[in-house]
């Protein structure tokens, strides 16, 4: 059996915003990327790097300039909408209002998780079957929602709305989950708890992650894989081996040398201020 | 006792048919969030079609029914001049609306159909039962009707579509997210939105005994007037609490014009009326926190 | 908490409701005798409220006066289509002797609404009342309990009219409200009378009184006279047409008096305060016992020529002098 084939695959995919107007800005360029079967990539850059408008990219939000060309399980979506690349594609976004329906209750949230990218029927949603299921899945958060089915999601904090959209983003099973900064907002108590669901979740379901972050250690701690975008460029991407033993010092030198520019963004947070 | 059974009856059976407009002003404003115009378009249109088909001989329930679904076409185009020409929702709905003006009047070739010589589902009723065609009965009818479509929308709620019909209108980005096209549950959702005011509009054209081309001015004013009170006043929760709660604020919206009718309000301040009366359900949860001495959000314009 | 919080909410409503309930029963017990009319009027309009003064003025002149010996209801939806048949279940709920209806479809909401009960319905202000269903034919309708008085005008007289004082009229033009009922039966009235004279007819229809400008212009060298029926929306946008048809000396003819006075050249009509006034007759009748199924519906009686010899100058036309001596009311400024 082969381990880690490449699931999905990025094939000189560029992506430009306001083409032809003074602020023209070159958000991916021309970027190659292969994301293996298990693979759990971080990815860390500055502030208008590319890492959010790569994951926009690859879950179908807008497509790629012309030439690009992304597969995923050997099949081209490259102009396949985002709701028909959502069967395969899941996310969890930075706001945990995005990832969760506020004014319905968390079994019915996790009811439209649980039919991601299937066709939807005349069948009641949340059945006593669903509800079994949806109490299993919740049980290992340990946050108590599997006694809550039927509370309303608005009335949750962040980090149980995080946690839940965590669960809501892998329920289905996906081929690939994509992380969007998705701790950023929560304090340093929660964020630690949802970094660790997220780690048990994809190496129990071994889903394909790619895992946005602004946090240096966190680059680090998790995953088996790690990718820094600078311009709109990948330009360092270090695999499982040589990645454990890595330091956020070694990070910085190898930015400064892949770069040739000094690194001197406050908005990469080393990794000591938050875990 | 008489004429308090008599006022309660007349305005339990407008609640009730007017409830139904104010059902699908509900589906499209607040489970889809898509403000649909439409409806002041669709209600003369389910009257034009119920009151054409029935002068011309067709068995009033099968018109009925013909006008719910011209009803359903009607929202079919305003969604899909939404969705597919991707034209405002708001432009979308005040087109299909202007369109509907000369679509009704090419249906009736008149402005005004009288239904008053013909049968109607009120008086095939009233046949099959053997009894007179009064208030009572079509108040009976009514609620029996009520409850049929109640109970429809609240399985239709919350079956598998239904639930991504009413996370389009919590939040549009998740659903796309989850593989559904929110395309199609707009499209569902208004199609379905006025359907049920074209239903309304065929049966009360049905029980005031015509079918005029103006009669759907201000439905949209009232529909949401009807689920504005709804909502503030019983403060629903869950689905079948909201379907009855907004059913319920077209009851109490048609009790109160019924009794600023009788307190001798001349009828050109009834819009008046109406404002304030929407302006005061809106305005209690404000007061209430103001006299708690809570913290107030600021002004919101959505 | 919350269910005490609504409970409140209701019981004042409930509260509210029967207080203003109550109130009228008490009115009620105290005028067992009086007779009620409920008069039910779709919308303020100057043809339509001096319709209502004259009926009330017939009443009063055969001894019915309001707050005396009968009790007056009156009602206006002001347009509200939702409002009609509301109007129309508190007369019935309220057990009038008498629903007295002014224009189109409050008359077919309250004959609806009276059905099964034994209260009569008299309409007034209505142009069609045969073809619309209120009764079965104007002279005998048995089963109806409704009767009337209808403002059908005289189209072909208005026609006639015309060729008097254009002989060598070939097209008229007309503008109208096509969602108007009454206008639209007009028209297919006008087609009729000029047909036979091999006279052209060309319709403008319009929906509100800012499209009058547009549609009348539209109209210039296409017609030799304008001819307008009782148009709710053209008429009250006349300024507008009588503009146009001065410019372009096209002869305006509307048909009903006070359009004469602002500014159209000649018509037979009649003063919608005088088919009130007809109405209020036929009520007396009814309130004294004639049964309104043996009533027969009733034209406007009192019918004189109008001509506004001013205007006619201004659209380049004179009118013959034997009309001018015949008419019964003459603008001359």
């Amino acid at each position: 059996m082969i381990t880690n084939q490449s699931l999905v695959k990025l094939r000189k995919v560029s992506k430009v915003f306001l083409r032809g107007s003074v602020d023209e800005v070159t958000a991916l360029d021309n970027v190659r990327l292969d994301v293996g079967a298990e693979d759990f990539i971080t990815v860390i850059g500055s502030n208008g790097a590319g890492k959010t408008t790569l994951l926009n990219v690859i879950a179908g939000v807008y497509p790629p300039e012309k030439g690009g060309k992304i597969t995923i399980n050997g099949q081209d979506v490259t102009r396949l909408s985002e709701h028909k690349r959502a069967r395969y594609v899941s996310r969890v976004y930075q706001n945990p209002h995005i990832g969760t329906a506020a004014k319905m209750t968390i079994e019915e949230n996790l009811s439209l998780a649980m039919l991601r990218g299937q066709s939807r029927g005349l069948r009641i949603a949340t059945d006593k079957k669903r509800r079994e299921l949806f109490r299993s899945v919740l049980f290992p958060l340990g946050l108590g929602l599997e006694d809550r089915l039927s509370a309303l999601v608005g009335t949750l904090s962040g980090g149980q709305r995080q946690a839940l959209a965590l669960v809501m983003a892998t329920i289905s099973k996906p081929s690939l989950l994509l992380l969007d900064e998705h701790v950023a907002t929560l304090d340093p108590q929660t964020n630690r708890i949802v970094l660790e669901l997220s780690e048990i979740i994809v190496q129990k379901e071994k889903m394909a992650t790619i895992m946005v972050t602004h946090n240096m250690e966190h680059a680090l701690r998790y995953g088996n894989r790690l990718t820094m975008m600078h311009k709109g460029k990948i330009i360092v991407d270090i695999h499982q081996k040589k990645k454990s033993d890595l330091s956020v010092n070694d990070l910085v030198v190898a930015f400064e040398r892949a770069s040739g520019e000094r690194f001197a963004d406050d908005s990469i947070m080393l990794g000591n201020v938050d875990s | 006792m008489d004429y308090v059974i008599n006022f309660l009856s007349g305005s339990l059976y407008e609640g009730l048919v007017y409830g139904f407009v104010t059902l699908g002003v509900y589906i499209t404003f607040r489970v889809l969030a898509f403000p649909d115009l439409t409806v002041d378009g669709s209600f003369p249109l389910g009257g034009a079609v119920a009151a054409t088909l029935i002068v011309g001989g067709v068995n009033p329930w099968l018109a009925t029914l013909v006008a719910f679904i011209a009803g359903i076409c009607a929202g079919l185009m305003t969604s899909l001049l939404n969705t597919k020409l991707r034209i405002n929702a708001l432009l979308a709905g005040i087109l299909m609306m202007v369109s509907l003006y000369s679509i009704n009047l090419a249906i009736m070739r008149r402005s005004n159909i009288s239904v008053l010589r013909e049968a109607t589902v009120f008086k095939k009723t009233a046949q099959l039962f053997g009894v007179e065609p009064t208030t009572t009965l079509s108040v009976i009818f009514m609620v029996v009707l009520a409850i049929i479509i109640l109970g429809i929308l609240n399985w239709f709620l919350r079956t598998e579509i239904g639930l991504a019909l009413r996370a389009t209108g919590d939040n549009e980005q998740m659903v796309r997210g989850l593989g559904v096209s929110t395309d199609m549950t707009t499209i569902i959702g208004v199609s379905l939105s006025n359907g049920l005011v074209a239903l309304s509009g065929g049966l009360v054209a049905q029980k005031q005994g015509f079918s005029d081309v103006g009669m759907g001015i201000g439905m949209i004013v009232m529909g949401l007037a009807s689920v504005i009170i709804g909502e503030r006043l019983f403060r629903p929760r869950g689905v079948t609490t909201i379907l009855f709660a907004v059913i319920g604020g077209s009851l109490v919206y048609r009790l109160f014009l019924g009794i600023a009718l009788r307190l001798g309000l001349p009828p050109n301040n009834l819009k008046l009326v109406t404002a304030l009366l929407v302006i005061i359900a809106l305005a209690i949860p404000y007061i209430q926190k103001k006299v708690r001495r809570e913290w107030i959000p600021p002004a919101a314009r959505m | 908490m919350k269910i005490k919080r609504n409970t409140k909410i209701m019981m004042s409503i409930c509260l509210l409701a029967v207080l203003v309930l109550v109130l009228p029963l008490m009115n009620a017990c105290k005028v067992e005798e009086v007779k009620k009319v409920g008069i039910s009027q779709i919308v303020s309009h100057p043809a339509l409220d001096a319709t209502r003064e004259g009926c009330i003025k017939a009443l009063a002149d055969n001894g019915y006066v309001d707050g005396e010996n009968i009790e007056i209801d009156y009602q206006n939806s002001e347009g509200d289509m939702t409002l009609v048949d509301t109007i129309s279940a508190k007369f019935v709920g309220d057990k009038v002797d008498v629903i007295v209806t002014i224009a189109t479809p409050n008359t077919l909401s309250a004959i609806a609404a009276a059905e099964g009960t034994d209260i009569p319905v008299v309409f007034s202000a209505v142009t069609d009342p045969a073809g619309s269903g209120m009764v079965e034919s104007w002279e005998s309708h048995p089963n109806d309990n409704v009767t009337g008085v209808s403002d059908m005008i005289a189209v072909a007289d208005d026609v006639d009219l015309i060729t008097q004082i254009i002989p060598d009229v070939k097209t008229i033009g007309t503008l109208y409200n096509d969602g108007e009922a009454n206008s639209v039966f007009l028209v297919e009235k006008l087609k009729e009378a000029c047909e036979p004279l091999g006279i052209e007819v060309v319709e403008r229809p319009v929906s509100t009184s800012a499209d009058i400008l547009t549609a009348a212009q539209s109209l210039v060298g296409q017609v030799d006279v304008i001819w307008i029926g009782t148009d709710n929306t053209v008429v009250s946008g006349l300024e507008a047409l009588i503009g146009v048809c001065e410019e372009e000396n096209i002869p305006l003819f509307p048909s009903d008096v006070e359009s004469i006075e602002r500014g159209g050249i000649a018509c037979y009509g009649f003063d919608y305060y005088d088919i009130g006034y007809q109405t209020g007759e036929m009520i007396v009748k009814i309130l004294k016992g004639a049964n309104a199924a043996e009533t027969p519906v009733e034209k406007g009686k009192i019918i004189s020529l109008s001509v506004n010899t001013a205007a006619a100058e201004r659209m380049g036309v004179t009118i013959p002098q034997e009309l001018i001596d015949a008419a019964g009311i003459v603008y001359d400024e």
